[in-house]
């Protein structure tokens, strides 16, 4: 049973930093991005785009595969 | 909040109230069109829209059918013009609390406005305040595929385009703060490392960080709502942490000087947090401190072990870095000196530094002391010799244990505490006495003290059986059983039985200002009694908002001061999610040994990662965490947190029932998985995800972001369906699926998609057309209902299904992403609407139109039509057509009204 949404998006703030550090080697996907910092893909997915809308990440333009890839955004 | 105004003037109401000819109840297309076709008619309409944004649900649509022009382009002109037109008066975030007839056959509407926490006026809808925001809430604007912060803007197209801020009340450890501290304020901001401005949301109540992050007794987290799942949040170690952590002065500037000077006597919590909130406000401060050195209790009381002397010195120096003058071994015995010394305004803050006495024989024997002058001593730096000597300390409460833990320390072989009461009444805190046992200081409860032994040296304190502490009123009232007594020698005796002040000072309770000397006001211990450290600086935060009001020639009386929405239930908070994970709370990490030899303090400091992980614990119980910084970020001051609940009073000569419908909870059908499979979705969601201002750069699926190669549709989720209660058609979800079927095909050319349906409806004009030109694109449709879905490893679906066209076998094939096209249910809002008159439902429970066939639009009250989907199931062009029906009929019935009036 996956946890509640509304926990998950909730602990973006904490995660923040970690998905940054996961991203500072290049983008990554979210599989990807789960991987490096251990966490379940949809609760990865759920962080990603919530830091994607607030301009943390930009997406990549073309997709690698099925997947697409995210980077950190620049200042 | 008023989108718009035109001629919301007053007219023929009287008693302020304001008249309108119509009122519309909901914004969607439906209500849109008749407030706006009303509008054009010349009559003066009001909208209410319960939602932060009028546009109802088609502004969240991607494209319409069967023409597939961008919903958004469509809806939006509508949403300016109802916000703008001269004769249109909308009111957002509000609701109608009821609606009864007047004598005169007109309507009278209560509204309830809802409070926005933005000075809407103001707010140039810039969204900075949502990108400070520290909370994080699913967007139900988003189809909760993606978060938004609790201070928002609603959505891209949202009319008004200006901000919010939720706010469900005050979270209950702010609320249990009575100092006003925003404790989920400072825990928000720390879960996000922004540990500095933690910090400072703490200073704006108080400068004394350190000392509560050590000596509070932490009501916030006795209300901590975590407390009713693994244990509440260490919100007072992580406040300790903010203040370990910050380095240098407190980073803050006195205000605009205002020419004014305070004097405030006693430098302990209440004076020091008065002096930093008067000279955040300009004015010049000097606090005058009988004591040796400022900080009252916490500097001469509380032993080092758990506040030591460098942690208060620190939170003194943010009220001196602030300017305040501290002059200190300066008793002041005669306050109206200070007047005529030129000060504005006293504060009298000297706390209860007398102690009670026993009054009991032998109790001027030497080495008696009360255990103010004990612990003052050893705080000092000056502690008597106690090494080998048994020391009997007296008394039940906090300070007795400190007296006695200190005699531990202070090398004394035995330490006994004698109290009145039994253990499990004992003013102390549990905590305290549990440790206090630990360390081994031998407590002797229900004894009281007959007297003490010796001849010039107490060499004894004689005690006697408590039977009772309290009257049966409740009063302190302590009855002995004389016959029972013993005795325990000792060599020291300290007495903690209480504290007082020096000097009785009347002041209001409310303004804290003497009733004779209006430049006299007091606040803290010496007004209460002893209390806790918080609540003085709770008192040292009123009096400083009543001097400054004092100073500056404002009235005192009936001002709001600290006014807090009320307090989220825990239940309600924990009603907000379908279950909890386990978070497990810190464990204490109070180290103690027996007979300690140092003052070294006993609590470590959690390490950032602790309190990261901790304040990540926080449920966000109030939504908004008052943590300011929207406040801070907006370069409008448009943030206006004091805003509250308010009610108008509308009348109106007829009634639009627009209110929509609501969407079927997918969930409802367990055997489809949604809420429980991540790629199981519903078509609403797919909309947000096909719509220009989509949650996710493409159509991705939920669980892991990948661009999905399989999509089947499950047609009449919770339509068509007797075991959930609807047996009527949705009427719109074939269409928008065969929408979406096209519109992913365009987003994702590789993608197949597959509609698995009971039978296509396509009943309007190029509706067939459409279907087969998705048919043509590639779309595959396969008759027979879906039994159940199943979720395979990697996040895939298989679906198990009827093929009706192939012989009705039982299939089974494995797709990426579901999308469940659910229905729609009547808006039940619709019951509560009227309060004197019934509004008739069909058996749906949808509005009622008695003579839909010839007389659409009207309804079983006379003066009140319906309009839209409220009435059932439409589409939009329909929604459109029937409101235009509606405001036909509502127009008439004015104009009946005018000619028989």
């Amino acid at each position: 049973m996956s946890r509640d949404v509304r926990e998950i998006v909730r602990e973006e703030p904490l995660v923040r930093s970690r998905i940054l550090a996961a991203l500072a080697a290049g983008p990554r996907t979210v599989p990807e991005i789960a991987a490096a910092i251990g966490a379940p893909e949809n609760e990865t997915m759920l962080w990603v785009m919530g830091m994607r809308k607030y301009g943390l990440l930009t997406d990549l333009p073309e997709p690698e595969g099925d997947y697409y890839r995210f980077q950190a955004a620049t200042k | 909040m008023s989108t718009s105004s035109s001629n919301g003037s007053s007219s023929a109401g009287g008693g302020g109230r304001v008249d309108y000819d119509a009122r519309v109840v909901g914004s969607g297309i439906g209500g849109m069109e008749s407030a706006l076709k009303l509008g054009a008619m010349g009559y003066r309409v009001l909208v209410v829209e319960k939602e932060p944004s009028v546009g109802g649900k088609m502004i969240l649509l991607s494209k319409v059918f069967p023409t597939l022009d961008c919903a958004s382009c469509i809806s939006t002109p509508k949403m300016g013009e109802t916000t703008h037109h001269p004769n249109l008066t909308v009111l957002t975030d509000a609701e109608v609390a009821g609606i009864g007839r007047d004598d005169d056959g007109r309507f009278s509407v209560r509204v309830r406005q809802k409070p926005r926490f933005v000075d809407t006026p103001l707010c140039t809808g810039c969204r900075l305040c949502e990108f400070a925001c520290s909370v994080s809430v699913p967007d139900q604007f988003n189809g909760e595929l993606v978060a938004r912060r609790a201070a928002y803007i609603p959505f891209p197209q949202a009319v008004p385009q200006k901000a919010l801020v939720e706010r469900a009340g005050t979270s209950p450890c702010t609320f249990a703060c009575p100092a006003g501290i925003k404790a989920h304020g400072y825990v928000s901001l720390a879960r996000s490392g922004e540990y500095e401005k933690a910090f400072q949301l703490v200073l704006e109540t108080t400068p004394l960080v350190g000392s509560l992050g050590r000596a509070c007794y932490a009501p916030c987290e006795e209300q901590c709502t975590r407390g009713d799942l693994e244990g509440s949040l260490p919100i007072r170690r992580i406040k300790r942490f903010l203040a370990d952590r910050h380095e240098g002065g407190p980073g803050v500037e006195p205000g605009e000087p205002t020419g004014k000077r305070v004097a405030i006597v006693g430098s302990g919590p209440a004076g020091l947090t008065a002096a930093w909130q008067l000279g955040l406000r300009g004015h010049r401060v000097k606090i005058f401190e009988a004591a040796p050195e400022p900080g009252g209790a916490m500097r001469l009381s509380i032993p080092s072990y758990r506040l030591p002397a460098e942690v208060v010195e620190r939170d003194v120096a943010n009220v001196t870095a602030l300017g305040v003058e501290i002059e200190t071994n300066s008793r002041v015995d005669d306050l109206e000196a200070l007047q005529r010394d030129g000060f504005d305004a006293v504060l009298l803050a000297t706390g209860t530094p007398v102690p009670v006495q026993l009054g009991v024989p032998r109790e001027e024997l030497g080495a008696v002391s009360p255990a103010l002058d004990f612990l003052r001593s050893v705080k000092l730096g000056d502690p008597p010799d106690l090494a080998g000597k048994r020391v009997v300390v007296i008394g039940g409460g906090n300070v007795a244990i400190d007296a006695a833990r200190s005699a531990l320390r202070l090398g004394a072989s035995e330490v006994h505490e004698v109290c009145l009461e039994a253990r499990s009444q004992m003013p102390a805190y549990e905590f305290e006495v549990e440790e206090a046992v630990a360390e081994g200081v031998v407590l002797h409860d229900s004894w009281g003290i007959r007297g003490f032994g010796g001849k010039d040296e107490v060499t004894a304190v004689e005690l006697k059986r408590c039977t009772a502490v309290f009257g049966a009123d409740g009063r302190f009232d302590p009855q002995y059983d004389e016959t029972e007594t013993d005795e325990l020698a000792c060599d020291v005796a300290i007495v903690a039985i209480g504290m007082r002040r020096e000097r009785n000072l009347q002041v209001d309770a409310i303004t804290l200002q003497s009733a004779e000397q209006p430049w006299l006001f007091a606040a803290g211990d010496v007004v209460t009694g002893p209390a806790k450290i918080v609540d003085a600086v709770g008192a040292g935060r009123r009096a400083a908002f009543m001097l400054d009001r004092y100073l500056r020639g404002e009235s005192l009386s009936e001002v709001p001061f600290d006014e807090r929405l009320p307090g989220v239930e825990h239940e309600d908070v924990l009603r907000r999610q379908r279950g909890h994970s386990r978070r497990d709370p810190l464990a204490p990490a109070i180290r103690l040994v027996s007979h300690p030899s140092d003052f070294a303090e006993l609590e470590p400091g959690l390490a950032e990662d602790e309190i990261r992980a901790a304040a990540a614990r926080c449920l966000d119980c109030g939504v908004c965490s008052e943590c300011h910084e929207c406040i801070s970020v907006c370069p409008a001051g448009a943030i206006d947190l004091e805003q509250r609940e308010q009610e108008l009073e509308v009348g109106v000569g007829s009634v639009i029932v627009s209110t929509g419908y609501s969407l079927f909870p997918a969930d409802a059908k367990p055997q489809y998985g949604y809420g429980r499979f991540q790629n199981v979705i519903t078509g609403v969601q797919m909309e947000r995800l096909l719509a220009p201002t989509r949650p996710y750069n493409t159509v991705l699926r939920p669980s892991d972001g990948k661009m999905p190669d399989r999509i089947a549709y499950v047609m009449c989720t919770g339509s068509r369906d007797e075991t959930v209660g609807n047996p009527l058609c949705s009427k719109f979800c074939c269409m928008y699926s065969i929408k979406q079927n096209q519109l992913i095909m365009g987003a994702l050319p590789l993608a197949d998609v597959t509609v698995h349906y009971v039978d296509i409806r396509t009943p309007g004009k190029g509706y067939d057309e459409f279907f087969e030109q998705a048919k043509a694109m590639g779309g595959q449709f396969i008759k027979g209902r879906v039994a159940s879905i199943a979720e395979a490893e990697g996040g895939n679906l298989i679906l198990r299904y009827e093929d009706v066209d192939n012989g009705g076998h039982i299939a089974e094939a494995e797709y990426d992403l579901v999308v469940l096209a659910v229905g729609v249910r009547p808006n039940l809002d619709t019951k509560t609407l009227f309060s004197d008159e019934e509004l008739a439902l069909d058996e749906f429970d949808y509005v009622d139109e008695p003579e839909e066939d010839i007389n659409p639009g009207a309804t079983s009250i006379p003066g009140v039509f319906v309009a839209g989907a409220a009435a059932g199931a439409k589409d939009i062009p329909e929604s459109i057509l029937h409101a235009g029906a509606a405001v036909a009929q509502a127009a008439a019935w004015l104009e009946r009204e005018k000619v028989t009036a």
